[in-house]
């Protein structure tokens, strides 16, 4: 740590650093202790002092000075076997290298030394394009080679980022996989998880179905099955009629009152407003209407409770005026005009059957001849039931005339009209309303179907209207009753449905009286339609099928949408359309059915006439597609452009536009269709080194010199984000702004908090601490430690969130070792034996020092990732600490190190008692000393980071250590508490030196230091928030500035 | 006078930078005349490097006697039946590798002899394998494969990238070249023809945009960026080969097309199968003549492999590397069960009189001599005839002497290829035993 240790702003004034102490007091200690082997003959290790002949000589070559430094304080020299300095000797020459170096490294503070050109990284690139294309689900990099790391240990260090042919060629196919995830738009380019048509297809559709399901129930309706055609779906897209009741009902007042608006009740209750509006004015509405006025009536005196009813009342005659049809056959001749149609049901003549039913008890079968008003009241609606009649299969009809019952109840009544006229013998004349009950012996009734046919006699002129019911109970109400609709199959394979209304209106046709009952039903319909869209959107259990997408929402659009979910809609039912290219493949599918009807419908072999008006309509629009296709190919290339633009991160240049559109040209004139060529260019940009290189432009001269905005953007999202500018920072950079400093500082404090900061947490936290890819560790044997697999991307994401924490709610860097918090779910949370955390799902546990936990030492990441395969190694979680947390620099060990047994109860010793033994070895105990008591303290847990006080053979577990200058540790508190308090510093130090390198992306070299001393300062006035430390290298020369062309890299 | 250290430390860094320079501009097609000067009916000489990190037993890797008569240390036993083609040299070293760290710099310049660079940079020298291919393998579809059976190591060791460890194969002194580790991928190099429409439009298009970028970036930029500009064109260059019909004279290769399938996607679970895997693509590059020059790296030096499928799970290679346990010599054993397999399917191919094995050099060799990281002599094995050019069984030894530089073997095994240099690594003469 020798090298750091120096305070700064003294160095220059230091009086030590002066020619004639060099010469007095330095240069013989060097003669002494050094030159017998590092003299200009003999240069041991490739080290020559002798060169040193001045202190302006040594100011030349500050890294070997460095090295020496190191060397001094480790008393790796001078060898053992040679003279030693005196202590006093070795302390004087360490202050004055050190000396030396502050004052170069004051001279030459801000260098923003040698940084080699960056390759995006696999993690960079694979965040790159996640972010570019906003597919999570990309991982174009899985087979690439694994990058490796330089500088500060991190892999986001030039020199350790090659390119080669085989790598070259990985980089192009993976750019083409990319590129087979854009989807084509009708203005411009979107990128799906998807590479099919068939899949982006689905994709819209999932989001059309996503858009009706927010405003429409499902279910409602029935399957009917059509013989030839398939089956007639007529659910879903319902109005969730009693929400709706229910909501006018509880808050008529309010609404009345105006104390709550549609828009507040929408809200609370979560339905549509408009609609609401709507059906509360209908509902209020004072201008009479046959239909509606009896539900208005029912409303008004409801209570909350009585939605159901009421909505119940409204479905019984949404299923009266609406049918339903195949989607399939729209369009061919005498195929449905629509999904959804509005039925009037009326008739001038209707036939009516009533099958009888048993009558067990020997009683008489009652049936009622209903003839109703229709609800309008008309006084001279006379109606004629025509030769009412029993029928049964194998005897002739029997009239009810000729059975004596009926025509001694009835007597006087049959052939004769109530006006006096006479009438068929057989037939029987009413005036309506009227209500005949008939009651049939139950020895003739039985088995027997009764037949009539009612008709409005000649004699109600043309203005009657009446509404006639057989039925074997007696009706209750008067008015208009609601019939249903029932669609039942036509003959053969390609016969139509035919539809039957079970109570229709007897009225003239073109009669006033119709007319005012059909828009008494229009009136109906219009706000209660039986579906608002079909939300299936796809004909389904259709045999055959002569629509591939079948758009029917204008109900959904005027009751429910504004304009802007219009617009909405009508998108992507564009983009449906356009991507999933439709019209050209109904074509071919018409093509088919026809082919298929020259053989088997009704005209073959020459084809079913009822297809052929359609034919010309889908040609048509065939045409128009592709040449809809061709008008919408330019903005596919200004996408690829404006995609160049972000991945590039920097605007295009004039002539890297023409080069692109050149190309896609190029591509074309070799006969690639449109699509391909598209892709292939946006593959050319992701092989671009524009896209692949961080590469910046080298400032003029020898000088440093700022980078562009664009530059510092880049380098700003790649530190914080691993990955390229979001669409702020590119505007501020193009803007110009982003080097102001306080632009610069509110931008990194918006990146810190964004989530992407979990890239900073795994790139550079867990790759600083050695844990990165936990995920993926495979080194932990089975037989010992059957949960580990299992365990071990919980273990990485407990880390993960920790420092992500840490990151974006700006923790203090004391946290990493002192938190009492930390992150788990219960299967983490089991194998630490924390209680009281259940359900998969990750959640902050505070107070879990109580637990033998806090801060990164008590992670299993840590603990198990310093371990061996079946065994805990002291050494390993001992120099982890000392070398990647506290950053001391350890003598490498020797070349013929002593042996230690494999497996943990393999021996009689404990690890810990093995490792003693070994470190007692003269060549070892030097380091061991440092690093041991560390691991010793850690012994409490074992080798995947379960809490322990006995080893795998059973043995009790020691985790009381001292330090090599007596200090007494016991377990993790001690030690923490130790490094908290006694190696604060270092840490501290380590902390910045890792994040400065990984920032910079390059090792920390000497002219840092007055850096690291800053980020120091600023660390122990601010609480140690890691925002500051990392606001301070963002805003930093390094950071800011490149090396001149011309300059000579120095260091 | 100060500068003379430096500049021999220049020199060889120069050495390595003109060593990488010629083939760029000595382009040789597919299918043209090798310069090399070699009987247009003889087999062409192959060479496949084997390397295993973390050194042998201490006590197992050795071999007494000659010929059939030769004895073999428990590690190299399974190589029995190929003892009178084997030549173990003992007491060669690279000096420039004892001189860092341990691990991180033991590996690295293992096949260039060059001086490893630490405090965060990477520099080494291109490697024997790279350099042949550079000279050599122009003549065939693929220059050289380099495979590996473990992933690269992504940290730094003291000051030593841990890149240093985990690549033998370097193209270019900054360069380690990519490993490949995926069998499926492995085969596919040898045997796609990925050529796709437009794809030379889209290089031109890149390899343009690098020369435009060059312009106005940094001298050092500029040699990370020529890494990517010599990919760019070695790939154009291959996509050109692969529109014409390769119209080699005289030999030709005794398999025109695979005869196993292409592997399955993604790294076998087993590490056998993954070596074998990886063996038989090796086989199968130079049976088909696709590429005459491979290295596989079986696994890491300072490796975290471990052997469920001996029985050995519970400590990872590099551990178990710190004893001279019969588990260790089990796992030695296995590694040189894979050189056996190789050799095998080797000399069970006919070129002429000859098998395909006496047509080829197999080096096997590793980091350090056992796990105690001491590497002042490294166990090196040759298997294979060169051409007709080495004889087997053999033991030679050159411990204690001077001038012991593994670079001096390198400069052998060159020369067997018809590629003869004055100098390579530290060394300047062949050894003349070989």
């Amino acid at each position: 740590m020798l090298v750091f240790a120096g305070e700064l702003g003294t160095g220059a004034q230091d009086a030590s650093v002066r020619p004639e102490i060099f010469e007095k007091d330095v240069r013989p200690l060097i003669e002494n202790y050094c030159l017998r082997c590092h003299s200009t003959a003999k240069q041991k290790g490739d080290l020559n002092l002798e060169q040193f002949a001045s202190l302006a000589a040594v100011r030349k070559q500050p890294k070997i000075w460095q090295s020496v430094a190191e060397q001094l304080a480790n008393k790796e020299m001078p060898p053992r076997d040679k003279p030693q300095p005196t202590s006093a000797e070795r302390a004087r020459l360490a202050q004055w290298v050190d000396a030396v170096l502050d004052e170069v490294a004051l001279a030459h503070a801000g260098d923003p030394g040698p940084v080699v050109l960056r390759r995006l990284s696999n993690a960079e690139y694979t965040y790159t394009l996640r972010d570019l294309t906003g597919v999570e689900s990309l991982d174009p990099a899985r087979e690439f080679p694994v990058d490796g790391a330089a500088g500060e240990g991190f892999t986001n260090t030039g020199s350790a980022l090659v390119m080669s042919p085989s790598l070259l060629v990985k980089y192009l196919d993976a750019a083409k996989e990319v590129a087979s995830h854009a989807v084509l738009l009708p203005d411009g380019i979107r990128f799906s998880p998807e590479t099919t048509r068939r899949d982006w297809t689905e994709e819209i559709l999932a989001q059309i179905r996503a858009f009706y399901r927010e405003f429409t129930d499902a279910g409602g309706g029935e399957k009917v099955k059509v013989t030839g055609t398939g089956m007639v779906n007529s659910d879903g897209g319902r109005i969730a009629l009693e929400k709706y009741f229910a909501a006018t009902l509880a808050e008529r007042d309010a609404l009345r009152g105006g104390s709550k608006t549609a828009q507040i009740v929408g809200r609370e209750r979560g339905l549509n407003a408009k609609y609401l509006a709507a059906l509360f004015a209908m509902l209020e509405a004072k201008e009479p209407s046959l239909l509606l006025d009896g539900i208005r009536e029912r409303w008004r005196g409801a209570k909350p409770g009585e939605a159901a009813a009421l909505a119940a009342e409204v479905a019984r005659w949404q299923k009266a005026l609406w049918k339903f049809g195949s989607v399939g056959h729209i369009g061919k001749v005498g195929g449905p005009r629509a999904w959804m149609e509005a039925v009037n049901p009326f008739a001038t003549k209707q036939e009516l059957r009533l099958k009888l039913p048993p009558s067990p008890d020997g009683q008489d079968v009652t049936i009622y001849l209903v003839a109703s008003d229709a609800g309008d009241g008309n006084e001279n609606d006379f109606v004629v039931w025509q030769q009412p009649r029993l029928v049964a299969k194998g005897r002739p009809d029997l009239l009810l005339r000729d059975v004596p019952a009926v025509s001694n109840e009835l007597a006087g009544r049959f052939g004769r009209h109530p006006n006096g006229q006479p009438l068929d013998a057989a037939s029987l004349g009413v005036r309506a309303p009227a209500v005949l009950a008939i009651h049939l012996p139950f020895d003739v009734a039985a088995g027997c179907e009764f037949v009539t046919s009612g008709t409005l006699d000649r004699a109600t002129g043309a203005e009657g209207s009446v509404q006639l019911q057989v039925l074997t109970t007696k009706p209750e109400g008067v008015g208009l009753q609601a019939g249903t609709v029932e669609t039942k199959p036509g003959a053969g394979s390609w016969g139509e449905p035919t539809v039957s209304i079970s109570s229709p209106i007897i009225a003239a046709e073109g009669s006033a009286a119709r007319k005012r009952i059909e828009s008494a039903f229009e009136a109906f319909r219009q706000i209660f339609p039986a579906a608002l869209c079909y939300t299936k959107i796809v004909p389904v259990d259709e045999v055959v099928t002569l629509t591939l997408f079948h758009r029917e929402d204008e109900h959904l659009a005027r009751l429910m949408l504004d304009d802007t979910q219009r617009r909405r809609l009508d998108r992507l039912w564009d983009e449906l359309r356009y991507v999933s290219q439709d019209a050209l493949t109904l074509v071919d599918v018409f093509e088919q059915i026809w082919q298929f009807s020259t053989q088997d419908g009704p005209n073959a072999p020459n084809g079913d006439k009822r297809l052929e008006p359609m034919r010309e309509p889908i040609n048509a629009r065939a045409a128009a597609f592709k040449q809809r296709l061709v008008d919408t190919q330019p903005p596919h290339l200004d996408a690829v452009l404006d995609f160049a633009n972000r991945a590039y991160r920097r605007p295009l240049t004039d002539a890297e536009t023409t080069e692109l559109r050149g190309l896609y040209r190029q591509l074309r004139a070799e006969e690639l269709p449109h699509e391909e060529a598209i892709r292939l260019t946006l593959a050319r940009v992701l092989v671009a080194p524009a896209f692949l290189y961080r590469l910046e432009k080298a400032a003029p001269g020898s000088e440093s010199g700022p980078v562009s905005d664009s530059e510092l953007a880049t380098r700003l999202s790649y530190f914080l984000w691993s990955s390229a500018p979001d669409a702020e920072l590119r505007t501020i950079a193009d803007a110009g702004k982003l080097h102001e400093p306080d632009v610069l500082a509110a931008q990194t404090r918006r990146m810190l908090r964004d989530p992407r900061v979990r890239r900073l947490a795994t790139e550079f936290a867990c790759q600083w601490i050695h844990i990165r890819d936990f995920d993926h560790l495979d080194e932990k044997s089975e037989r010992h430690f059957p949960t580990f697999i299992a365990l071990r991307g919980a273990m990485y994401e407990e880390s993960l969130r920790f420092f992500t924490d840490l990151f974006q709610h700006d923790g203090a860097v004391t946290d990493i070792l002192d938190a009492d918090y930390t992150f788990l779910n219960e299967p983490l949370a089991k194998h630490y034996g924390i209680p009281g955390v259940t359900g998969s799902e990750w959640r902050r546990v505070d107070g879990v020092k109580k637990f033998g936990r806090g801060g990164i030492l008590g992670h299993a990441t840590t603990l198990a990732k310093n371990s061996g395969a079946s065994r805990t190694s002291p050494i390993l979680r001992g120099n982890w600490i000392a070398e990647a947390l506290l950053g001391d620099r350890l003598p490498k060990p020797p070349k013929d190190v002593p042996r230690l047994p494999e497996e943990e109860n393999a021996d009689t010793l404990t690890v810990r008692q093995l490792t003693e033994k070994h470190s007692s070895d003269p060549r070892c105990s030097g380091c061991h000393v440092r690093i041991d008591p560390f691991g010793f303290a850690l012994e409490g847990f074992d080798s995947i980071g379960r809490k322990r006080d006995k080893d795998l053979a059973n043995r009790s577990i020691d985790v009381k250590a001292t330090l090599i200058n007596g200090t007494p540790l016991d377990g993790l508190d001690g030690l923490r508490t130790y490094l908290l308090t006694t190696r604060r510093r270092e840490f501290i130090d380590q902390f910045c030196r890792k994040l400065l390198g990984y920032a910079l992306g390059r090792s920390v070299q000497l002219s840092d230091r007055p850096l690291l001393a800053e980020m120091r300062r600023v660390l122990e006035t601010h609480n140690h928030r890691v925002t500051a430390a990392i606001e301070t290298v963002v805003a930093s020369r390094p950071f800011l500035q490149i090396c001149g062309i011309q300059s000579i890299a120095e260091n | 006078m100060h500068t003379h250290q430096i500049s021999r430390r220049t020199m060889l860094r120069g050495l390595g930078v003109t060593m990488a320079l010629p083939w760029l501009e000595s382009l040789r097609v597919w299918g043209d005349t090798p310069a090399a000067t070699q009987k247009s009916s003889d087999a062409p000489v192959r060479l496949a490097v084997l390397f295993s990190g973390n050194g042998f037993h201490s006590k197992e890797w050795w071999a007494k006697g000659e010929g059939k008569q030769m004895e073999l240390g428990k590690v190299l036993e399974p190589l029995a039946d190929y003892r009178e083609r084997m030549l173990l040299i003992r007491g060669l070293y690279n000096a420039e590798a004892t001189k860092g760290n341990i691990h991180s710099s033991q590996t690295g310049n293992l096949l260039s002899g060059a001086p490893l660079a630490s405090g965060g940079e990477i520099r080494s020298g291109t490697s024997i394998d790279q350099l042949l291919a550079q000279r050599y393998g122009r003549s065939t579809k693929v220059p050289s494969l380099v495979l590996g059976c473990e992933k690269s190591n992504p940290s730094v060791h003291k000051n030593y990238s841990m890149l240093y460890s985990s690549h033998i194969s370097w193209s270019s002194p900054t360069t380690p070249t990519p490993l490949e580790i995926y069998p499926a991928l492995a085969f596919d190099r040898l045997f796609k023809n990925g050529v796709q429409r437009g794809d030379k439009s889209v290089l031109d298009a890149v390899l343009a945009d690098a020369s435009d970028i060059r312009r106005q970036i940094s001298k050092s930029d500029q040699r990370k960026l020529d890494e990517y500009l010599d990919s760019v064109r070695d790939v154009e260059r291959r996509i050109e080969q692969a529109g014409k019909k390769g119209e080699l004279q005289g030999w030709r290769p005794t398999l025109a097309k695979p005869n196993i399938p292409r592997p399955p996607d993604g790294i076998p679970q087993d590490i056998a199968e993954h070596m074998r895997l990886m063996a038989d693509i090796l086989v199968l590059g130079f049976q088909t003549d696709t590429t005459r020059i491979t290295t596989l790296k079986l696994n890491n030096d300072h490796s975290s492999l471990r052997f469920p499928n001996l029985g050995v799970d519970y400590m990872i290679h590099h551990l178990l590397s710190h004893s001279d346990s019969a588990d260790w010599l089990k796992v030695n054993r296995f590694f040189t069960e894979q050189i056996t397999y190789i050799a095998r399917k080797l000399d069970a191919i006919q070129e002429g009189e000859r098998t395909l094995l006496d047509n080829t050099m197999l080096l096997f060799c590793s980091s350090m001599m056992t796990g105690n990281h001491n590497n002042d002599q490294l166990p090196v094995m040759l298997l294979g005839g060169g051409g007709g050019r080495i004889k087997g069984g053999r033991v030679l030894d050159y411990a204690g002497k001077p001038n012991r530089q593994m670079c001096r073997l390198f400069l052998s095994m060159m020369d067997k290829m018809n590629v003869h240099e004055k100098q390579f690594g530290d060394a300047t003469s062949p050894l003349d035993e070989v």
